[in-house]
C-alpha cells in the first residue's frame, strides 16, 4: 500500500521533522537536497561479506566477533551516522573488548566539547534562537551549504514569540570567504584565515571597556568595524553566535571556541546571548552523548585498562591510526578512508577491518568483514539527538531484509560475550 | 650496581603503558622484570616486552632503543634519572616531581603535563601540550624546568604556574595561554602568544604573534587585558 | 533468582506500620512482602538477619541523575570522572566521583540500600533523553518529574484563569513525557531570564504574560489537587541562592494555607536550604532555617527535603537558569546555559563547598538546622544530587542528624561563622533512628504517593535493605561513626526479592521500573487541542506529532492510572 508518511530526516544535524515520504516511490517531499538524496534509492551492500565473499550475518558477526576478541586494541569508529540504541550498545562493546571509541565529533566538532570543559557551553535550543535571537551570527559557518533549511527552519528567515519578520533580525556572516549564507546576510564580515582567536580576544577587550588596548586592525579587520560589532553585540535584545567547521578545524581549533564562550560570558553581563555548534552529521549529538552517560566522556575514549579515560591527542581515531596503536577496527556509518589523512587510512589497510553500513563506501574497500545494515530513519527505528541535543525519534516507514545497527550489535556483543567467556 | 637498563624485544603492535621511573632500580632484576604495564588491554609484565640488564650504581634507568610506542616513561617520578636514548612517546614526565628525564630523540604530546619539580630535556623534537594541565583541570607545570634543544608544537606551557619552559628552536601555536606564573623561553619563532595570560613572563628570541589585547609598557608587553593580567611578554 | 525469601529474626524498622525496632521475620514471595503463610519455607532462601537492622529500600526523592544536565556537567568535568570506581569485568565499568556515569548511579543507590530514585527536573522537550539515561540506570526504580513554571502555555492558561485548560495541559505533557508529577521551578523567572533578568518577588510580573510567581504556583496547585495526581508540586522556590530569600520561601509555603489532601502534603518545598537564607548581603547572611521549620510546622499540608550540601566537590545544576548564571559570576567558574524553546531553561557550574569558608559552612548548617528543626514527618533528607553533593553521604546526614556529638566535631573543623549566623551549635535536637529511617523511606514514599514503596507492610514492593546495625544495642548519639558506616553499604539490598546487594558488594545487576503517570481521563483533553497546534507550528521547531515519549520506547515502563 502506497501512503505518504512523516519522516524525521537522518542526514544533517538540523534533523527537520516534518518530512514526507512517499513509501511506494521511496520519494520524498519537503526536505532539502541534501536529506532527499538521503531519502531516494541508492546504492547498498548486498550481503554480508566475510573477505570477498557472500556470508549470513551470522558468519559475519562471528568474524567480527572474533576479530574484536583477539585484538589487543581495536579502534570502534564512527556512530554519528546511527541511532543512539546501537551508540550505546557500541559503548559497552567497546568497553567489553577494551577497545577505543572515537566518533565522527573528532574530526569536526570536538574542538567544541574541550571548549565545554574550559567554560561551559552557554546556549540555547534552536527554538529558542527562532522566537527569541534578534541578532545571529554565523561565524565560520555555512548553513545554506550544509543545513540548508537551518535558516528557513531555526534561524535566518524563521519567525517566533519575538520575531514576526526577517527584518527584525540582523543576520551576520564572519567568515573567511563569502559564502552562500553571507550572501543571505545583513552584514559580511571578511577575515584573515587563522584569526579568530585574536579577534574574539579583541573583541571581548572592546566590550569591557579595553578599546584602547586593541590596535588599529585585527586578523583584517578594522578597529572600527570590531568596536560596529561589538556595539551590535551589546545592543541585542537576544543574540546568538552559531559556529562552524571554519572555526573548529582551523588554526586555534578548541581555543577559539573556548575565547568565543568566554565573549558570551561577558556578553550576558550586558544582554542575553547564547553560543551554540553547528553539528553536521545527523546523530553526532547523540554519539557524545550516549557515552557521557555510559562511561562519562564523549570521545577518543579507551577501555584497555577495564575503565574509560579521555585523552583526544591519543585516543582520537586519526591520532590512534597515525600512530598504528590500533590492531584491528570497526567501522561503523562512515568512511575514514575516503576522509582520514593519508598515514592514517595507510594503517587500516593494514589491519583487520569491520564495516557496518547501509552503503558501500571507500571503507568497503578495506573491510575484511562487511555487515550490511538498514537505513536508520527510514527501515529502522531509533532516538537521534537534533544538533541542539533535543531528542527526535527517527522512524521506520518501510520494512528491509537488512538487520538494523541496534541488531547487529545487539549480536555482535552476545558472540564477544560467548568467546570471552 | 644499580643502573638499569631496559630494551624493547620487539616493534609494538600497539603502544604499551608503562609507568617506569627510577624506583625500579631499587629492585633486583627479577623484581623488575615482573613490573606490570598495559600492552593493549592485556597487562603484562615488563620482562615480556623488554630486556632488562642491571649494572652501574646510580639510580637511574637507561631506556635503550626506541620507545616512541612507550607512553607514561617517568609519570609521578620524584627523584633518580631516566635517559632515553631513542624517542619517547606520550605524557613522559607527567606530574614528575623530581629528578631527572634525558631524551636524546624527540618526544610524543604532553611532556611534562602537570609536573611540580625536577628536570626534563629533549635533545630533539617535543610535540604538542608540553607543560600543560590535563583537560579540566585548573593548573598546569608548577615548577621545575623543561629544556627542548629542537623544535616544538603548539599549546606550550598552558596554564602553568611556575617552573621555566625552554624551546631552542621554534614552537607552534599559542604558548602560555592562561598561563599564571612561571617562564617560557623560545629561541626562535612561534605563533599566538599569551591569550588570557594572568600573570608569568614569555621571552622569545624570533618572530611571534601577540594576541591584540596587551599593552606596552616600558617596552614590554604587559597583558592580556581581558583577565586584568599582568602577564609579561618580552623579546629575548 | 529466589522468588521466595524469608528474612529471618532481624530488626525490623517499619515507621509507617509502627513497627519500632522489633525483632520479626519478613516475607517475600514474587517481588512482594507477603504474609507468612504465603510462602513455603523449604523453598524459601532464608537470609539470617539476626542483630541487623531490616528496613525498606531508601527512596530518593529528589536527585538530578539523568537527562541533558546531568550529561552537560559530565561533559564540563572530565576531572569528575576520572575516579575509577569498578573496572568492567561482571558488571559494568563505574566511574565519577561526585558526577557519576548512568551504571555508577544504580551502583551506587544499590551499595548504599536505596531503592528507588528520582529524577528531579526534566526539561519537557528532553523528555525522551532524560528516559534514556533512566533506562541506562541499573538497581533502582525511577520516574522524572517534568518542569512546568515557566512553560508558556502553563503562562497562559494562568494569565487567562482556565483551570481546565491548565489541568488538560497537566495532564497531556505528563502523558507526552512520561512524567511523574509537577515540579516547578523559579516559577516566572526563568522566562524574565530570557531577557536577562529574574522575579524578585512572588508579584513580580512576568515578561510578556500578565501573571506573577504567586498566581503560577497557586494555579498549579489548584490544578494538580483537582487532578489528584500521586504527588503534589514540586516546588523549586523563587529567589534561590538570594540573601533574604527565606522570607520569600515562607510567603511560598502559605500560599497553600487551607488547601486538603487526605493522603499527603499539597506542596512540596525543595532543597529548602538554598532558599533559607536571612541577611541582606552575602557578609550579613544568616540562617532563615527556623522561620521556615515553623512555618512547616505549623501547617499540615506542607512538606520540605534539605537539600544539605556535603564538604567537597559539588555541581550546581538547575532549571534556574538567571540563578546558574549569578553563580557563574559569582565563582568565576565554568557555566553552561540551556535555554528551552518555549519551555524554560537550565544552568550548569562546578563548585567546591569548603567547611573553611564562611558562606558554605552556613549552607552546611542550615542544612542541618532544616532537618534538625522540622517535624520528622515533614523533612525528606536530600542532598538535592550533584547541587549540594553527593548522595552517597546520605549516611553522614542520617548520623549528623542523630548525634549532637557528631556535630559539635563538625563545628569545629568549619568556619566560626556559623556559630554567630546560625542556631546550629544551640539545637540539641537528637533525631532517633526511627525517626532518619522515615525521612529516607517512608516519608519519602508517602510524598510521592507511593503506597507500595517505603515500608515492609503486606502488600509493598519487596525493596529491603539490610544494614550491620543492631538498632536495640546501638547509642545512636555516640556511636556516630558506626552509625556512618552501618549505612554506607548494606548487608543487603532486596530489590522486588531480588538480591542485588551481599555483604556491601553487588551480586546482580537488575533493571528496575519506570513509573509514569496518565491522568488524561481526569481532564477535558479536547479542550488544548487547538491551543496545541497553533503553539506547536507558531513557536516550536518540532511537529506536535513526533513530540513526547511512546511507552513502548522505554525499558520497563509502570503507568499509574488516576
Amino acid at each position: 500500500m502506497a501512503e505518504t508518511v512523516n519522516v524525521v530526516c537522518t542526514f544533517c544535524g538540523s534533523v527537520c521533522d516534518d518530512g514526507q515520504f512517499d513509501t511506494e516511490k521511496f520519494k520524498s517531499k519537503k526536505l532539502c537536497k541534501l536529506g532527499s538524496s538521503k531519502f531516494s534509492e541508492k546504492e547498498r551492500i548486498k550481503a554480508p561479506m566475510v573477505d570477498g565473499k557472500e556470508v549470513s550475518y551470522e558468519e559475519a558477526i562471528e568474524k567480527a566477533a572474533e576479530i574484536l576478541v583477539n585484538a589487543k586494541k581495536p579502534l570502534l569508529y564512527g556512530w554519528a551516522s546511527t541511532v543512539n540504541e546501537a551508540i550505546r550498545l557500541g559503548v559497552i562493546l567497546t568497553e567489553k573488548v577494551g577497545g577505543v571509541y572515537d566518533q565522527c565529533a573528532s574530526v569536526c566538532h570536538a574542538p567544541g566539547t574541550l571548549a565545554v570543559i574550559e567554560e561551559g557551553l552557554p546556549g540555547g535550543t534552536l527554538g529558542a534562537i527562532k522566537n527569541r535571537a534578534d541578532v545571529v551570527v554565523f561565524w565560520g559557518a555555512n548553513p545554506m551549504e550544509a543545513h540548508p533549511r537551518h535558516g528557513m527552519r531555526y534561524s535566518i528567515s524563521a519567525k517566533g514569540l519575538l520575531i514576526k519578520d526577517r527584518k527584525q533580525r540582523k543576520v551576520i556572516v564572519v567568515d573567511v570567504r563569502p559564502t552562500k549564507t553571507a550572501k543571505l546576510a545583513d552584514e559580511f564580515i571578511q577575515i584573515k584565515p587563522g584569526y579568530d582567536y585574536p579577534i574574539i580576544s579583541a573583541l571581548r577587550a572592546i566590550i569591557s571597556g579595553n578599546a584602547d588596548a586593541v590596535p588599529d586592525e585585527v586578523g583584517g579587520v578594522s578597529k572600527e568595524k570590531l568596536i560596529e560589532l561589538a556595539e551590535t553585540m551589546k545592543n541585542a535584545k537576544y543574540g546568538a553566535v552559531l559556529y562552524g567547521l571554519g572555526v573548529t578545524q582551523s588554526r586555534g581549533r578548541d581555543r577559539n571556541i573556548e575565547n568565543a564562550v568566554k565573549l558570551i560570558q561577558l556578553l550576558n553581563r550586558h544582554t542575553r546571548w547564547v553560543i551554540w555548534p553547528m553539528r553536521g552529521h545527523y546523530n553526532v549529538v547523540g554519539a557524545g552523548e550516549v557515552p557521557a552517560w555510559e562511561v562519562g566522556y564523549q570521545y577518543a575514549i579507551d577501555f584497555s585498562r577495564g575503565y574509560p579515560r579521555f585523552s583526544p591527542a591519543e585516543f582520537s581515531a586519526v591520532e590512534v591510526l597515525k600512530r598504528r596503536d590500533c590492531d584491528a577496527a570497526l567501522i561503523i556509518s562512515s568512511d575514514p578512508v575516503a576522509h582520514f589523512p593519508r598515514a592514517a587510512v595507510k594503517h587500516l589497510k593494514e589491519i583487520p577491518v569491520i564495516q557496518i553500513d547501509p552503503f558501500p563506501n571507500m571503507t568497503t574497500l578495506v573491510a575484511n568483514v562487511v555487515i550490511p545494515s538498514a537505513i536508520a530513519g527510514i527501515e529502522a527505528e531509533g532516538t537521534a539527538y537534533r544538533m541542539d541535543g533535543i531528542p527526535l525519534r527517527v522512524k521506520k516507514v518501510v520494512e528491509s531484509k537488512y538487520w538494523s545497527d541496534e541488531q547487529i550489535l545487539e549480536r555482535l556483543l552476545e558472540k564477544v560475550e560467548e568467546l570471552k567467556r | 650496581m644499580r643502573l638499569i637498563i631496559i630494551k624493547p624485544k620487539t616493534e609494538f603492535v600497539v603502544t604499551v603503558e608503562a609507568e617506569i621511573t627510577p624506583d625500579l632500580a631499587e629492585k633486583n632484576v627479577e623484581e623488575i622484570k615482573r613490573f606490570k604495564v598495559y600492552y593493549g588491554k592485556d597487562r603484562v609484565e615488563l620482562g615480556e616486552l623488554f630486556e632488562v640488564t642491571k649494572e652501574g650504581d646510580d639510580k637511574k634507568l637507561v631506556l635503550d632503543g626506541d620507545f616512541s610506542r612507550v607512553k607514561w616513561i617517568g609519570c609521578r617520578m620524584s627523584d633518580g634519572e631516566i635517559v632515553v636514548k631513542g624517542n619517547v612517546g606520550a605524557n613522559c614526565g607527567a606530574y614528575m616531581a623530581g629528578g631527572k628525564i634525558t631524551i636524546e630523540g624527540n618526544a610524543d604530546d604532553w611532556l611534562g603535563a602537570e609536573m611540580r619539580d625536577g628536570e626534563i630535556v629533549v635533545k630533539g623534537n617535543a610535540g604538542n601540550l608540553i607543560g600543560c594541565a590535563y583537560y579540566g583541570n585548573a593548573t598546569g607545570m608548577s615548577g621545575g624546568k623543561i629544556v627542548i634543544e629542537g623544535n616544538a608544537g603548539n599549546y606550550i606551557g598552558e596554564k602553568m604556574s611556575g617552573g621555566e619552559i625552554e624551546i631552542k628552536g621554534n614552537a607552534g601555536d599559542f604558548i602560555g595561554t592562561e598561563m599564571k606564573g612561571g617562564t617560557i623561553i623560545i629561541h626562535g619563532s612561534c605563533g599566538f602568544v599569551g591569550g588570557d595570560m594572568k600573570a608569568g613572563e614569555i621571552k622569545i628570541g624570533g618572530e611571534f604573534e601577540l594576541v591584540p589585547t596587551f599593552v606596552m609598557q616600558e617596552g614590554t608587553w604587559v597583558g592580556d587585558v581581558n583577565v586584568k593580567g599582568e602577564g609579561i611578554v618580552r623579546k629575548l | 533468582m529466589h522468588h521466595m525469601l524469608h528474612i529471618k529474626n532481624g530488626i525490623v524498622i517499619d515507621p509507617k506500620n509502627g513497627v519500632k525496632a522489633e525483632k520479626m521475620d519478613i516475607f517475600v514471595k514474587d517481588g512482594k512482602i507477603v504474609e507468612e503463610g504465603e510462602i513455603s519455607k523449604n523453598e524459601a532462601k532464608v537470609i539470617d538477619a539476626s542483630n541487623k537492622l531490616v528496613v525498606a529500600g531508601g527512596v530518593d526523592m529528589h536527585a538530578h541523575i539523568a537527562g541533558s544536565k546531568i550529561n552537560t556537567g559530565r561533559t564540563m568535568r572530565p576531572e569528575e570522572m576520572r575516579v575509577v570506581r569498578l573496572i568492567a569485568n561482571k558488571f559494568r565499568t563505574a566511574v565519577g566521583r561526585v558526577l557519576l556515569t548512568s551504571p555508577a548511579i544504580g551502583y551506587e543507590y544499590a551499595k548504599m540500600g536505596y531503592t528507588s530514585a528520582f529524577e528531579a527536573a526534566q526539561p519537557p522537550i528532553g523528555a525522551l533523553h532524560t528516559h534514556e539515561e533512566l533506562d541506562s540506570i541499573p538497581m533502582v526504580d525511577k520516574a522524572a518529574l517534568p518542569v512546568f513554571g515557566n512553560w508558556h502555555f502553563v503562562l497562559k492558561y494562568v494569565a487567562e484563569k482556565d483551570m481546565e485548560k491548565l489541568k488538560a495541559f497537566i495532564a497531556w505533557a505528563i502523558e507526552r513525557t512520561k512524567g511523574f508529577g509537577v515540579k516547578v521551578v523559579n516559577p516566572g523567572g526563568v522566562e524574565a531570564w530570557m531577557y536577562g533578568g529574574n522575579v524578585s518577588s512572588l508579584d513580580d510580573q512576568v515578561p510578556g504574560f500578565n501573571v506573577t510567581p504567586r498566581e503560577i504556583i497557586t494555579s498549579l496547585v489548584k490544578a494538580t489537587e483537582e487532578l489528584q495526581l500521586n504527588h503534589s508540586v514540586h516546588l523549586h522556590c523563587n529567589r534561590l541562592g538570594v540573601p533574604g530569600n527565606y522570607e520569600t520561601t515562607v510567603e511560598s509555603i502559605k500560599l497553600v494555607d487551607g488547601i486538603k489532601n487526605d493522603s499527603r502534603q499539597v506542596l512540596h518545598v525543595t532543597h529548602v536550604q538554598f532558599n533559607a537564607y536571612a541577611g541582606d548581603s552575602w557578609r550579613t547572611v544568616a540562617s532563615g532555617a527556623e522561620a521556615i521549620a515553623k512555618t512547616v510546622n505549623a501547617m499540615d499540608n506542607v512538606t520540605i527535603d534539605m537539600g544539605q550540601p556535603i564538604f567537597g566537590h559539588a555541581t550546581a545544576m538547575t532549571g534556574d537558569a538567571p540563578f546558574q548564571f549569578t553563580l557563574h559570576r559569582l565563582t568565576g567558574s565554568r557555566w553552561s546555559n540551556k535555554d528551552s524553546e518555549i519551555e524554560g531553561g537550565a544552568g550548569i557550574v562546578p563548585i567546591a563547598y569548603l567547611p573553611k569558608n564562611p558562606v558554605h559552612a552556613l549552607q552546611w548548617a542550615i542544612g542541618l538546622e532544616l532537618g534538625l528543626l522540622t517535624d520528622s514527618d515533614k523533612v525528606v533528607l536530600t542532598t538535592d544530587y550533584p547541587n549540594g553533593g553527593p548522595f552517597t553521604e546520605y549516611p553522614y546526614i542520617m548520623a549528623m542528624l542523630m548525634s549532637k556529638k557528631m556535630r559539635e566535631g563538625e563545628l569545629e573543623r568549619v568556619s566560626p561563622f556559623v556559630q554567630k549566623a546560625s542556631n546550629l551549635p544551640a539545637i540539641d535536637v537528637e533525631k532517633s533512628l526511627e525517626e532518619v529511617i522515615h525521612m529516607t523511606r517512608s516519608l519519602p514514599a508517602r510524598v510521592l504517593g507511593l503506597p507500595n514503596k517505603g515500608h515492609l507492610g503486606v502488600g509493598a514492593d519487596a525493596d529491603i535493605a539490610i544494614y550491620d546495625l543492631n538498632p536495640l544495642e546501638v547509642d545512636t548519639s555516640n556511636d556516630f561513626e558506626k552509625i556512618y558506616k552501618a549505612f554506607k553499604t548494606a548487608v543487603y539490598t532486596i530489590k522486588d526479592g531480588n538480591i542485588l546487594v551481599k555483604d556491601g558488594e553487588m551480586v546482580d545487576e537488575y533493571w528496575g521500573k519506570t513509573y509514569w503517570v496518565d491522568a488524561r481521563g481526569k481532564a477535558d483533553m479536547e479542550a488544548i487541542k487547538d491551543d496545541l497546534n497553533e503553539f506547536f507550528s507558531k513557536y516550536y521547531t518540532v511537529e506536535l506529532q513526533n513530540y513526547g515519549v511512546e511507552e513502548r520506547w522505554l525499558k520497563k515502563p509502570e503507568r499509574i492510572v488516576i
